[in-house]
């Protein structure tokens, strides 16, 4: 709200009349707002490389400096696929089908944001949104304050941008403070303004609307969901998102990365919380500590239930199940090297641990890997995050994993599958990524060669696949 | 070649063939249900030994009725049961047929190695309901593979023995009633068919149902020896392990944790020789007597494995270990709403849980208090009020101070690896 406006009880009718209009009067008209902040926003496509195909994906970005740097919501870029599969990025300015050149930058795992950098051309055009930042005393955007926002058409509409205007519904903690809005406000990643024309918030990905859609002619048939993909309903609130802007990635896969190593964390209920005499917080049962980890180090024990971080005890959510989103958010704030201090729960007894993080051992989408067109299959390194899955001690990690297969080629008809773990090749043990790829290239290229031998495992089952190449 | 009716032997067969009807306890869905189901039998002995299927009459029978061929029903009791053979025996009340002066037949056995492919078989049962019907057949393979691991009511079967394949016409129902040739020798005990199938019909092999009598009558059970491996046909993979042909077993996994795998043994490598006898694994049908010659061991053997790992032979020691279902024992916590199996050492080792503590949930009741606190089926609660859960006592004694005194219960569960807590509330 811009201007309060004082009601005298005698007039109350008239009153509610001038609450009503006081808005209107006070701002600018909205066309006269939406303009200029068009300029912060922009759309971005990339695609996306694998061994047997490439795809599009189209997001929306937010400019947040004069360097062009850009951001895109988390959801901009599948988190399972490898950073290096990321390719061609263009930027587009709305409503010009010019596309100029960007980078990627990486991750903040912190904000969740891809950072992209656009060509100098394009960043001269672009107009942070910083400069629309609220000033300092504005109040906290709140329960039926009218907001608005940019969404973008597609593609094929040169990225023609459009208005939309909503009104929050409510502002939660999740555990980032969200404001949902009644309807769509602005498109994923965009940014969200007040009727005053400040900086509010950045619209979430998650929060597209849904519908059910009936068949009229199949009476009982199962109705189709419809997802808006391309508009959100809610958006993070700035305090939340803008400070942090500076976090650009100083590499694509978003390192350094803070590890602490408490494995599967799970929220309690309150009925649980109630149970164990905490009814005014919350806690996070550690289902389990990994090897050599910094949790295992601090002494932390699996199902140890996490109570405190630096002392603050953990705050209760609604939903409840916010409060591990919540200590990985406390976790991915800081940096290794930083000591967290934590009190956990054990039996009846209360611990405290002092825990140095380190740094998150190699993540899956960091393992190298290599294509075998003729074998029909990749070969990725066996990593961390391979032996916590296979429950294995990192002492006997070995091996490549196939992470992809191609589609009735030799291995796959020869039964090997996704994530199935190589342990030997012709019935030699593999030892390193790099000796198995040099393997594999040499059966590759002998041309003579009629079949190989691997053994795989897959779950607790083991077997051997005869791949024949002719 | 006589017609079949003519026989003595095979009136004598009609006359010893009987209707088994069961009611049975099931604990899933969070609550204690009784079943009933149909079958056959075959009577083997004058003091009242009945044959059946382990999927027609095992532990949880609560009533079991046998319905003889003069059409008089009389009580049975459970002998033991064996669901890797899917075999079992029962045996009528002794007290009940002499009061009654009950006269029965009984039937003989033959030997099942001595049929061959496309001799006429008869299949007697009792299929949906229609007691004393006579199919004809033949023998269609004399040692087929096949093997389920949760093929007799959730437990595992064909393991260690082949079955006896005929196209006689088997219908639900048919099960445990015996398969015969024309002089009335019962050379296998019909045990299921292909689903869908025109007349692929599987029985087991006289020969192995006589073992496995032997062993019940005298032991109420059935020990195997278990050392962990999971064989597979080495067929056509001679070359590549430079092997003769009829050599060797190869071993396509090893359970983590295992006998074999604390000897060291690891998938990939061939199995050539158990205390110096050769084994030959060449085709899926010579699996499972490979495998019966291990589980025959006394449960403790120490045996002598010879093997062959890429261009190397060696000699192993591996201790065998009783073999477990991966079924454990069930149970109902009917004001909780709730099922759970006992952990078994093969089900942890299955699902790579640590240990074999804890019980699994196998059902809940909507709307009682287990579901309403989130727990779920494939749960496995390893905590009770912070105390571990070793064994289905421990839940039980939970729940009897619950039933004293309702008050709420914490429950520790897992689920894929990650650990929950949860309050039951009266």
């Amino acid at each position: 709200m811009i201007r309060s406006v004082r009601i005298s009880p005698l007039c109350f009718l008239f009153g509610a009349a001038a609450l009503w209009l006081a808005p209107l009067r006070g701002a600018p008209a909205l066309p006269a707002l939406w303009a200029p902040r068009v300029k912060s926003v922009v759309a971005v496509e990339y695609y996306t490389e694998t061994e047997s195909d490439r795809r599009p994906t189209i997001a929306y970005g937010t400019a947040v400096d004069n360097r062009g740097t850009i951001i895109l919501p988390s959801s901009a870029v599948d988190a399972r696929v490898p950073p290096k599969q990321l390719q061609q990025f263009k930027v587009y300015l709305p409503g010009d089908p010019t596309g100029y050149d960007g980078t990627y930058l990486g991750q903040d795992v912190f904000t969740g944001c891809h950072y992209v950098r656009a060509d100098p051309k394009l960043a001269a055009q672009l107009t942070p949104v910083t400069a629309w930042a609220a000033p300092a005393g504005t109040p906290a955007p709140a329960m039926a304050d009218e907001v608005w926002g940019i969404g973008l058409r597609n593609k094929d509409e040169d990225f023609a941008p459009y208005i939309l205007v909503s009104h929050i519904a409510i502002v939660q903690s999740l555990p980032q403070r969200t404001a949902i809005a009644q309807q769509e406000v602005a498109g994923p990643g965009l940014p969200v303004f007040n009727r005053a024309g400040f900086l509010i918030g950045i619209a979430a990905s998650s929060f597209g609307q849904t519908y059910l859609e009936f068949s009229r002619l199949e009476r009982a048939g199962t109705p189709v969901m419809l997802v808006d993909l391309e508009e959100s309903s809610a958006f993070v609130l700035a305090d939340e998102i803008v400070p942090y802007f500076g976090r650009v990635p100083q590499n694509i896969y978003g390192r350094p990365l803070a590890w602490l190593g408490a494995y599967g964390l799970e929220p309690m209920d309150r009925e649980v919380a109630s149970f164990l005499r905490l009814s005014a917080q919350s806690g996070a049962v550690v289902s389990e500590v990994l090897e050599d980890s910094p949790a295992e180090k601090a002494g932390m024990k699996d199902h140890d239930i996490i109570l405190a971080i630096d002392g603050q005890p953990l705050p209760r959510f609604r939903p409840y199940r916010i409060v591990t989103d919540y200590v990985e958010r406390e976790i991915e704030r800081r940096k290794p090297g930083d000591v967290m201090t934590l009190t956990v729960l054990r039996g009846s007894d209360r611990v405290e641990l002092k825990a140095p993080l380190g740094e998150e051992p190699k993540l899956i989408r960091e393992a190298e890997r290599k294509y075998f067109e003729r074998l029909g299959f990749t070969v990725r390194e066996f990593v961390y995050g391979d032996a916590v899955a296979r429950r294995i001690k990192t002492g006997e990690a070995s091996g490549v994993v196939i992470s992809y297969v191609k589609p009735n080629g030799p291995a796959a008809i020869a039964g090997a599958g996704v994530e199935d773990w190589v342990k030997e090749i012709d019935g030699v043990a593999v030892k390193s990524f790099s000796e198995a790829a040099a393997r594999l290239a040499a059966i590759e290229a002998d041309s003579g060669r009629g079949e190989f031998v691997l053994l795989v495992s897959h779950g607790s089952d083991t077997s051997i696949l005869r791949v024949k190449l002719r | 070649m006589r017609a079949a009716g003519v026989s003595h032997g095979f009136n004598q067969l009609l006359d010893s063939v009987v209707r088994i009807d069961v009611r049975e306890v099931a604990f899933d869905q969070g609550t204690r249900r009784f079943e009933a189901s149909i079958g056959s039998g075959v009577l083997l002995s004058a003091d009242g030994l009945v044959l059946t299927n382990a999927h027609v009459v095992g532990p949880r029978a609560i009533d079991i009725n046998i319905t003889l061929p003069n059409l008089e029903r009389v009580e049975a009791k459970l002998v033991g049961w064996d669901h890797w053979t899917d075999l079992a025996l029962v045996r009528l009340d002794h007290e009940s047929v002499r009061r009654r002066g009950l006269k029965f037949a009984h039937a003989e056995f033959g030997d099942s190695d001595k049929l061959y492919p496309g001799e006429t078989v008869y299949a007697v049962g009792t299929p949906y309901g229609l007691t004393r019907t006579v199919t004809r057949g033949i023998i269609s393979n004399t040692s087929r593979y096949f093997e389920d691991d949760r093929g007799v009511d959730g437990y595992e079967t064909g393991s260690f023995n082949t079955w006896l394949q005929t196209d006689a016409a088997i219908n639900p129902g048919n099960s445990g009633g015996p398969l015969v040739i024309e002089d009335g020798k019962v050379m296998g005990v019909t045990s299921r068919g292909y689903l869908g199938a025109n007349n692929l019909g599987f029985a087991i092999p006289a020969n192995t149902a006589k073992r496995i009598v032997a062993g019940l009558v005298r032991d109420g059970a059935i020990t195997r020896s278990y050392i962990g491996i999971v064989p597979r046909d080495l067929q056509d993979l001679e070359s590549f392990y430079s092997l003769a042909l009829n050599t060797g077993m190869l071993i396509d996994s090893v359970d983590p944790g295992s006998p074999a795998a604390r000897g060291g043994l690891r998938g990939g490598d061939v199995l050539l020789a158990v205390d110096g006898r050769a084994v030959d694994g060449r085709f899926p049908e010579q699996l499972p007597p490979i495998q019966n010659l291990i589980a025959s061991h006394p449960v403790g053997s120490a045996l002598r494995l010879t093997i062959k790992r890429g261009g190397t032979s060696f000699e192993t020691i591996v201790t065998t270990e009783r073999l477990e279902s991966t079924m454990g024992e069930e149970w109902a916590l009917e004001h909780w709403g709730l099922s759970v199996r006992k952990v078994s050492r093969a089900y942890a080792r299955e699902h790579q849980l640590p240990d074999a503590s804890g019980v699994l949930v196998i059902g809940v009741r909507p709307g009682f208090p287990a579901e309403v606190a989130g727990l779920l089926p494939g749960d496995v609660v390893t905590r009770i009020n912070q105390r571990p859960v070793g064994s289905l006592e421990v839940i039980k004694s939970a729940y009897a101070a619950y039933g004293v005194k309702p008050q709420p219960t914490l429950f520790e569960a897992e689920r894929d690896r990650r650990v929950s807590l949860y309050i039951l509330k009266p």
